[in-house]
């Protein structure tokens, strides 16, 4: 592949182009937009969590002030059901439309929705709908391993050697279950959609991921051709994963547009957010790991059951960095779903990696421990070659380097083993330490840009910029082809009707589109060219277009800076408006036989301060280390890494959605209940990138930074936590009462 | 249903699309103050007295608003927010919904130059008071000092808890706070992050302080 080293504007800090506009309340996510005529609808949620509708009347409902409709499964019309995801198109989680049946699987599935002339109308209408229930006793248990799964055995996801054996004759093991409470992604925008319907196409906008595949599920729902659905999302208030796929409310709104022939607006309240749109799911781990007494791994066995809604079946995947991180050559992981009443789980940012390693890394501290082995040297050990999974070498990996230069700028060569032992003004403190590692791959894409008599570009793209920069990124690149500033480039995407992009997931965005972009201002590029050599009043007129250059905006003699002519005056002088170029590149994930393995690698560095007396936690300070490829803008990119850090602070210390057993609703769905980090719970955090380009990916060497960061900061802080108390918390989130010296009082 | 065309129309600009959508929103009266195009500095800041969505709706009632030192008659429900009112009658989107029950400062807006959460407040109880939003600070093409501190440090990502961030900031700056870092996490911690970019804010926020 293309290897790009030199560049004037990649890897360059570079302010966002959308920021103005973020800073300014300018910006318009999906629930800013208003239309003439608009309706609002507010969903009516099941108070059960399993069972059936008896009866549902909406007769007082209807009657109230400002209510135009109330609709059910009777008379909301048709709603279809989507076929099967083929690739990156028609994917979703919850495969049954909203009303399909009378049944109750999960607490706050929607039975019915009232649409209204204001907001408070509907919604103190949705609270008037009666709906009685037969009444079953719910499922929400979190105990997964030996539950009942939905296949008959656990599902084997990744085998070499033999591990049975393996184990048992093992010198030094480590056997412990790990478990990972239900996250949820509570981004600060809550979902919604705005649906506009003009008697034939439906206009809807969405907070998506992936408005590509968000027009073409709600095309099938709605049973129209794809044509006649467009989905735009021009800004996005994040989603963590948990927008990457169309939840009901979507369906609802465009169907209440439709038959009502109205623009309707529903935003889901930050309650329903806990119910009806995702999270990730309960899960236990059991890890077993072996070890010869000089600290060589020999077998790594990491069995998972996740939780799964009634339906639908979401697999965590939690092995999906197990088989290739360390060196063994016995290895084993199996995964398998249990059914519960709860909505269904989706991806949650790092999806399987992220409790995966927070279960494998925790296992490598206590190994570590057990060989008394310094837990960094003990992973520098166990560096694989290459990837044993998969026989294949690795593109790009500086796993060892991550640890080591984290450990330099962590001072970790100051640590003393000894629990308890490290003390600063009187607070105790702990080290833990975790690597970390994140897919990187390509998904199709297209995309196109437009060079324009005014000087200006273009550069248009049916992906989103969900916070990571997509906007700024893709100027850069076509700033770099062309030489055109960023300022005077305009970025047009989150739309489905532009050229096809990829989902914002994975962390696959920038690796995605960069091939895609470069192709596309060649292509103009050299359309440009060939109207210099073609049009009369041209100083390059009857020149040869490969012998020209596009430079720092210039048409000009290749490497030659005399007689350069800006590119508006080439277009000018031709009474050309624009010209453009199409771009395409492949993706790496349907590569059935890759030559390389790709991912990125991180290690993650922790201390943390403890002060029984005053029973406090603190996370005083994180060193990451973060090997992702080339850094196409380090001030978003660092920003992302430290975002990611904070979560993982939330992660082990406090992010918990509990279930009442009894009714299977989630009791704490609000943002004081479900504590997530604040600014007051931040610590200094040190980011630092390795900037080793992987030109194996695309001809910039950048893959993606989106959710490593997130990679192992758990394991790192419980590790931390076990160095300063010597408790070892394997079931998150770490609590103040698993560390203090308490009688354990059982409430039966 | 006349939805403006450019709405289906994918070919203009991040800004301009912006401004133009907002446009065909809310009428040219209102939204000249609110957004500017990224690459225009026409927009006036002049905006006429506005009766914008005032059209009357069964169960609503006539209210006067003054925001961004406008005063807007309008009809809104009783149990309508500031915040909702904000967002639905008087299209002004900069201040955002993250929670509705003052758990998380996205709808931070100055009343009477004290920060509240607009989703606390009911519109019918702000008839006297002094409202300032995020339109009301500074404009993509005018950036209040705090705005362009959050650009320059990059104190966001999403973007979507920004206004509240701001709003929070502005009037922060003039609390009784310490000088330190940790003083600004503190005084910040109503405003949730859910992107995590509180060192950047925290940058911003006292790039600011310095300055003044
Ligand atoms: S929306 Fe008002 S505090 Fe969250
Ligand atoms: S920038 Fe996304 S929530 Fe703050």
């Amino acid at each position: 592949m293309d290897q790009i080293s030199e560049s004037k504007i990649i890897g360059v800090a570079t302010r966002r182009v959308d920021g103005p506009l973020k800073v300014s309340g300018a910006a318009m996510y999906a629930s800013d937009h208003h239309f003439p005529g608009l309706l609002y609808a507010w969903p009516v949620c099941a108070t059960i969590a399993k069972g059936s509708i008896a009866n549902l009347d909406s007769a007082q409902a209807e009657k109230m002030t400002g209510v135009v409709a109330v609709y059910h499964r009777a008379n909301i019309g048709k709603l279809y059901r989507v076929p099967p995801a083929a690739g990156m198109s028609l994917i979703l989680d919850e495969k049954r439309p909203p009303f399909e049946d009378d049944e109750i699987r999960y607490y706050g599935q929607y039975v019915a929705v009232v649409v209204a002339n204001t907001v408070e109308q509907a919604r103190a209408a949705a609270e008037s709908v009666k709906v009685t229930y037969n009444r079953d006793k719910p499922d929400a248990n979190s105990k997964l391993l030996g539950s009942p799964l939905t296949t008959d055995k656990p599902e084997e996801k990744s085998k070499r050697g033999d591990t049975a054996t393996a184990l048992k004759s093992a010198k030094v093991k480590v056997d412990e279950v790990y478990t990972t409470p239900v996250e949820t992604h509570n981004p600060i925008e809550l979902h919604a959609s705005v649906a506009v319907y003009d008697g034939q196409k439906f206009t809807l906008y969405e907070t998506s991921q992936a408005v590509v595949n968000h027009r073409d599920v709600l095309a099938q729902m709605l049973g129209v051709p794809p044509e006649q659905v467009q989905v735009i999302t021009r800004f996005l208030g994040s989603g963590f994963g948990g927008k990457l796929w169309p939840w009901p409310q979507s369906a609802l709104a465009a169907a209440c547009a439709r038959n009502l022939n109205r623009p309707v607006k529903l935003v889901v309240s930050r309650q329903m957010m806990f119910q009806n749109v995702g999270h990730r799911p309960a899960i236990e781990q059991r890890i077993q790991l072996a070890a010869e007494p000089d600290g060589k791994l020999t077998a790594v066995q990491q069995d998972y059951v996740n939780h799964t809604s009634m339906l639908d079946d979401y697999d965590e995947g939690c092995g999906e960095i197990t088989p290739f991180i360390y060196s063994t050559q016995n290895l084993l992981v199996t995964g398998g779903l249990a059914r519960r009443n709860v909505g269904n789980p989706t991806a949650m940012r790092g999806p399987g990696a992220v409790p995966g390693l927070f279960a494998l890394e925790s296992a490598m501290d206590e190994l570590a421990v057990s060989l008394k082995m310094d837990p960094v040297q003990f992973r520098l050990k166990n560096e694989p070659e290459m990837d044993e999974s998969l026989n294949i070498p690795f593109s790009s990996r500086h796993m060892k380097e991550c640890l080591t230069v984290g450990a330099e700028k962590f001072g970790w060569s100051n640590r003393t083993p000894q629990i308890g032992s490290m003390k600063k003004d009187g607070v105790t403190l702990g080290w833990g330490v975790a690597a970390c590692s994140w897919l990187a791959a390509r998904s199709e894409t297209q995309a196109s840009v437009e060079l324009r008599q005014d000087g200006s570009a273009r550069v248009a793209c049916g992906t989103q910029d969900i916070g990571g920069g997509t906007y700024t990124v893709l100027a850069q690149i076509v700033s770099h082809e062309t030489g055109i500033p960023v300022s005077k480039i305009d970025v047009v995407l989150g739309d489905s009707a532009l050229p096809s992009g990829p989902i914002s997931g994975g962390s696959w965005v920038t690796a995605s589109v960069t091939p895609a972009v470069l192709e596309a201002a060649q292509k103009a590029s050299q359309a440009l060219l060939l109207v210099a050599v073609k049009s009369d009043g041209s100083s390059f007129k009857g020149k040869k277009p490969e012998d020209l250059e596009l430079a720092d905006g210039m048409v000009r003699q290749k490497g030659q800076a005399q007689g350069a002519v800006p590119m508006a005056e080439v277009l000018q002088i031709a009474k050309v408006n624009s010209v453009s170029g199409q771009g395409k590149s492949e993706g790496t994930l349907e590569d059935s036989k890759p030559k390389y393995s790709f991912h990125s690698y991180g290690a993650q560095f922790v201390e943390i301060g403890w002060q029984p007396e005053i029973a406090r936690l603190r996370i005083n300070r994180v060193v990451t280390v973060i090997d992702a490829g080339r850094i196409m803008n380090p001030r978003p990119a660092r920003n992302q890494i430290e975002g990611a850090v904070v979560m993982g602070i939330g992660m082990a210390l406090f992010e918990e959605t509990m279930y009442d057993s009894r009714s299977g609703a989630p009791i704490n769905n609000n943002l004081a209940d479900y504590v997530m980090a604040v600014n007051a719970d931040t610590p200094q955090i040190e980011v630092t990138f390795l900037d080793y380009p992987d030109y194996n990916l695309n001809a910039l060497g950048v893959r993606g930074v989106g959710e490593i960061g997130l990679a192992g900061v758990a394991a790192a802080i419980t590790s931390a936590v076990y160095h300063a108390t010597g408790i070892r918390v394997r079931d998150l989130p770490v609590r103040i009462e698993d560390l203090l010296p308490m009688p354990k009082v059982n409430i039966a | 249903m006349a939805i403006d065309e450019h709405e289906n129309e994918p070919k203009t600009s991040l800004g301009r699309l912006t401004r133009r959508s907002f446009l065909s929103h809310v009428g040219a009266a209102t939204a000249a103050t609110a957004i500017a195009p990224l690459a225009s500095s026409s927009a006036s800041a002049e905006a006429a007295p506005t009766e914008a969505a005032s059209t009357k709706i069964p169960g609503t009632v006539p209210i006067t608003l003054r925001v961004n030192g406008q005063s807007h008659a309008v009809q809104v429900d009783p149990r309508a927010t500031l915040l909702d009112t904000l967002r639905e009658t008087l299209h002004l989107t900069g201040t955002k919904k993250g929670c509705d029950h003052g758990q998380c400062g996205a709808c931070t807006v100055h009343v009477n130059e004290r920060r509240i959460n607009s989703c606390l407040a009911l519109a019918v109880m702000q008839q006297n008071a002094e409202i300032t939003t995020i339109e009301g600070i500074g404009g993509p093409e005018n950036l209040h000092p705090m705005q362009d501190a959050f650009v320059e440090h990059d104190g966001f990502q999403c973007g979507y808890c920004t206004s509240g961030q701001i709003m929070s900031a502005v009037a922060m700056v003039k609390e009784p706070w310490g000088k330190t870092d940790a003083d600004v996490r503190e005084a910040m911690s109503g405003n949730i992050c859910r992107c995590g970019a509180y060192p950047n804010i925290v940058a911003a926020v006292q790039a600011v302080r310095r300055m003044s």
